[in-house]
């Protein structure tokens, strides 16, 4: 048996209050591909910053081509053939593609022409088009990613680690990903693949390793498995999908939420959202599909109040609320759960019961002789801890003791009684484990039939397809159309997210 | 529960270590610390005038950490409590020299207290006002403004207000009249200390139990929630440094009224940079900036003893030999006590997993 190129064994990494990997052991051989995967939190990415040297693990050993290695930072790690695309590209953006490639590995004169030219040979093997010129912030998401490649590629990398690569690519450009991972490892190089999609793990992967919770929960490969048996050593339970309620007469019900024609634009920038208008009736449930990144934050932003639409009208329950701010949009009745619940959502260092006044901090029912009603709030968030299944043992907790999805239960139960016309969801599962997603995706069922509007923005499109009612799809700010759900297979939704038009795609 | 006794041994210890380091400078002047500070403390301990003094040095403390703790707990930095105090200083010796002989003592006190919040309030509301319209750095803004103020200062002392004799940069004593009442005779300690810690536990109330307090504290543990939950950062900034500030400049009347009854240049100058290292000591809790302030005026009222104890020429410079080494000391034990904390949680997991 050859010597495997990596051989992790039996590594475990702690933070602070975390374990996030308990005894991990794995190997990677030459020309393979190996599939990392695991629901975010599992521990796949930070396994990988440790091969790459970007933390130190705390108990275990790492071997390369069977050699003990101690990689203690990236230079060490690159030194040694392994390079890693992060999710969230390492590039310059005002940099043109060949100054960030060959960054770090050239010293005192040079001829940027000469590398222009070396840079643009190296892509061309690869068969990528990559305008090496250009300054990178000008390039497009997938464009960026094959610079990152190409960064690798130029250390002659044999070992490439990828964090969720195809996350802010379209399905078209996901599959030029895909044909460049083949080639790569069909000439001996290895290749990891953290992901949290089994599809394509099935479609890449020789060998797949299943993380939860940070240890590993088995290690198949693909010609022996099936995604269903995939996902429950993934998840570890069965699912039992929510239950789907008759769809409702929507086009005569009454209108919560309506957008007319609304711009939001920045200085000197493409506008976020370009010429938006749809509306969201009573008892409907709106998903908005769409790869991250395409106006759907500005969108929520606008319905909240952090942000000013530039121009046309939001109105809601009949009223034009372009004006109000954001504490007389939340007493309007709107319920808004942001995509970023460490960011926008919660205050880790403070407690349940204070989580969920942070909302209602200017409403007189909790005050008494300008005196917060510690008892009043400390019951009624027992109440809905209680309601939610939150796991916690009550109102005193700090936020930041919970689960991800449990604090996002809290989120939740917060914004479901604050929201009392109209729901606005971004992204609400992102991240959480199966049960909590089950759980959540309830509770927009439940609100729906209790005939509030809601607005479901997710890039998960089996969420989309499994709850929405109608669905808009989002492309650089506008909306590439608004359909009911069913209307669309999956490969039509994917052209549409990649801004391909239905004419156009009616032309191809 | 835990966390909290966690962060008084830490504390506790930092000031013992502080005190060692001290102690073993006196060895440099072959001096045996142990019977000098044996001595100092006997002495202080006996004496009913020495053992008051430990309460009004602690007085002014108390406020100018309660200056630095209450911005704190919106994550803003006051750097400034001494150009507060300052502030506050002017608007009590002016109203105290205006008023002194004109109103009864309740009153006078009562517009001095009034006075003197307002001027501070004045300084610090500026400051918060930079931060919230124009994202200045609040750190930057505060530390500066103390110059300006103490410029002011020597400039008022120099016209306005200087002593009628126009000799030193000092105002003429006030009216006996304007005094702080004593409280406990036999000693200086003054109606200022009681204020002090009054206002220590109403600060607490603020922050601990009212709205205003809460959305303080939601700003400073997360802004970008506290904004989504309606709450508008920008004026919590303003309101909190506008309170920093009146509470640095209550000092103005327990300094001027209680103490010194004038105003002369350079006055109390440390007092705003002690107050920094005092709320740190106290976690940023008003109630233990009220112990830990007192703690600083029994170091201030040691040093001042084994200055003058007979026979040993100690240096009177021990005072802030003292003070500055537990000070940092503290500051210190603040970055070890989380570096152990998060190395511990993760002993304690390894040994949970095996």
């Amino acid at each position: 048996m050859p010597t495997p190129v990596v051989e992790i064994q039996h590594v475990s990494k702690y933070f602070a209050k975390v374990v996030a990997n308990k005894d991990v052991s794995m190997h990677v051989d030459s020309g393979e591909v190996v599939a990392l995967l695991g629901e975010n939190g599992a521990g796949k990415s930070t396994i990988m910053k440790i091969l790459y040297g970007l933390y130190t693990m705390d108990e275990g050993r790492i071997l390369i081509r069977g050699e003990e290695a101690a990689i203690k930072s990236p230079a060490y790690a690159m030194e040694r053939g392994i390079a890693m695309i992060q999710q969230h590209f390492s590039l310059v953006p005002t940099h043109t593609a060949t100054e960030n490639i060959i960054l770090g590995s050239v010293k005192g004169h040079y001829s940027i022409k000469e590398y222009d030219k070396k840079i643009a040979k190296l892509a061309e093997s690869y068969g990528f088009d990559i305008p090496v010129g250009r300054k990178v912030g000008e390039l497009a998401v997938g464009v960026q990613q094959k610079i990152e490649i190409l960064k690798a590629l130029y250390i002659n990398a044999s070992i490439l680690i990828m964090d969720e690569p195809t996350a802010v690519l379209t399905p078209q450009e996901a599959e030029v990903l895909m044909q460049f991972i083949r080639d790569f490892t069909a000439k001996g190089n290895s290749v990891i693949f953290i992901t949290h999609k089994l599809r394509e793990v099935m479609e890449v992967a020789d060998r797949i390793v299943v993380m939860r919770n940070g240890v590993v929960a088995g290690t198949v490969l693909r010609a022996e498995t099936n995604e269903h048996e995939l996902a429950k050593m993934m998840i570890g339970q069965d699912i039992v999908p929510a239950e789907r309620s008759v769809t409702l007469d929507y086009e005569t019900a009454e209108k919560v939420l309506e957008f007319r024609h609304v711009v939001l634009r920045q200085k000197d920038a493409p506008p976020l959202i370009d010429d938006v208008s749809f509306a969201v009736h009573r008892g409907e449930i709106f998903g908005i599909a769409g790869v991250s990144g395409n106006g759907q934050d500005a969108l929520c932003d606008a319905i909240s109040g952090v942000r000013q639409a530039t121009s046309g009208e939001i109105v809601y329950c009949g009223a034009d609320i372009s004006g109000y701010s954001i504490r007389e949009r939340i007493a309007a009745g709107i319920g808004y759960v942001p995509v970023d619940r460490y960011r926008d959502g919660m205050v880790m260092d403070m407690t349940l019961a204070e989580n969920m006044l942070l909302k209602s901090s200017f409403d007189k029912k909790w005050f008494s002789h300008g005196i917060v009603r510690q008892k009043a709030l400390n019951a009624y968030t027992a109440d809905k801890i209680a309601e939610h299944r939150v796991k916690a043992t009550g109102p005193s907790d700090l936020a930041k003791s919970l689960s991800g999805g449990n604090q996002q239960k809290v989120v939740l139960a917060r914004e479901v009684d604050l929201g009392k016309k109209l729901l606005v969801l971004n992204q609400p599962t992102r991240g959480l484990d199966m049960g909590a997603v089950d759980r959540i995706h309830k509770v927009i069922l439940e609100e729906k039939e209790s005939k509030k509007g809601v607005l479901l923005v997710s890039t998960e499109l089996s969420e989309i397809f499994e709850i929405c009612d109608r669905i808009a799809v989002m492309y650089k700010g506008k909306f590439m159309g608004v359909y009911k759900n069913g209307e669309l297979t999956t490969a039509q939704i994917g052209l549409l997210m990649a801004g391909v038009s239905e004419a156009e795609e009616a032309a191809q | 529960m835990k966390g909290r006794f966690n962060v008084l041994y830490f504390n506790i210890g930092a000031v013992v270590v502080g005190l060692i380091i001290s102690a073993s400078m006196l060895l440099f002047m072959q001096i045996n610390p142990l019977s000098v500070g044996g001595e100092a403390i006997r002495k202080i301990f006996t004496d009913h005038y020495t053992t008051g003094e430990i309460f009004v040095k602690a007085t002014p403390l108390i406020f100018t950490s309660l200056a630095f703790a209450f911005t704190y707990k919106a994550n803003l930095y006051n750097i400034g409590a001494q150009g507060q105090f300052y502030a506050g200083s002017i608007a009590a010796i002016a109203l105290s020299l205006w008023l002194g002989d004109v109103l009864p003592t309740v009153l006078v006190i009562l517009v001095v207290l009034a006075g003197s919040a307002a001027a501070g309030a004045a300084v610090g509301g500026l400051i918060g006002l930079a931060k919230a319209k124009f994202h200045a750095n609040e750190f930057l803004v505060s530390m500066m403004s103390t110059y300006v103020v103490k410029a002011l200062m020597d400039y008022l002392l120099r016209t306005g207000l200087q002593e009628t004799k126009a000799e030193y940069l000092q105002t003429d004593a006030i009216s006996k009249n304007a005094y702080l009442p004593n409280i406990v005779s036999g000693t200086r300690i003054h109606l200022g200390f009681v204020l002090a810690i009054v206002t220590a536990v109403l600060i607490w109330v603020l922050l601990y139990k009212t709205p205003l307090g809460f959305r303080i504290r939601a700003v400073g543990y997360n802004h970008n929630a506290a904004e989504l939950g309606g709450i508008r950062t920008g004026r919590i900034f303003t309101v909190a440094f506008l309170i920093a500030g009146g509470l640095a400049g209550m000092a103005g009347l327990t300094e001027i009224n209680g103490v010194q009854h004038m105003l002369l240049q350079d006055f109390n100058a440390s007092i705003g940079s002690f107050g920094i290292g005092i709320a740190i000591l106290a976690n940023g809790n008003p109630i233990g900036c009220i112990f830990a302030s007192i703690l600083f005026g029994f170091l201030n009222v040691m040093g001042t003893t084994m200055g003058r104890l007979p026979g040993l020429s100690i240096p009177a410079s021990i005072i802030d030999l003292i003070e500055g080494i537990v000070m940092i000391c503290v500051i210190m034990s603040y970055f070890l006590r989380g570096y152990v904390q998060s190395s511990m949680e993760k002993k304690r997991m390894k040994k949970a997993g095996a």
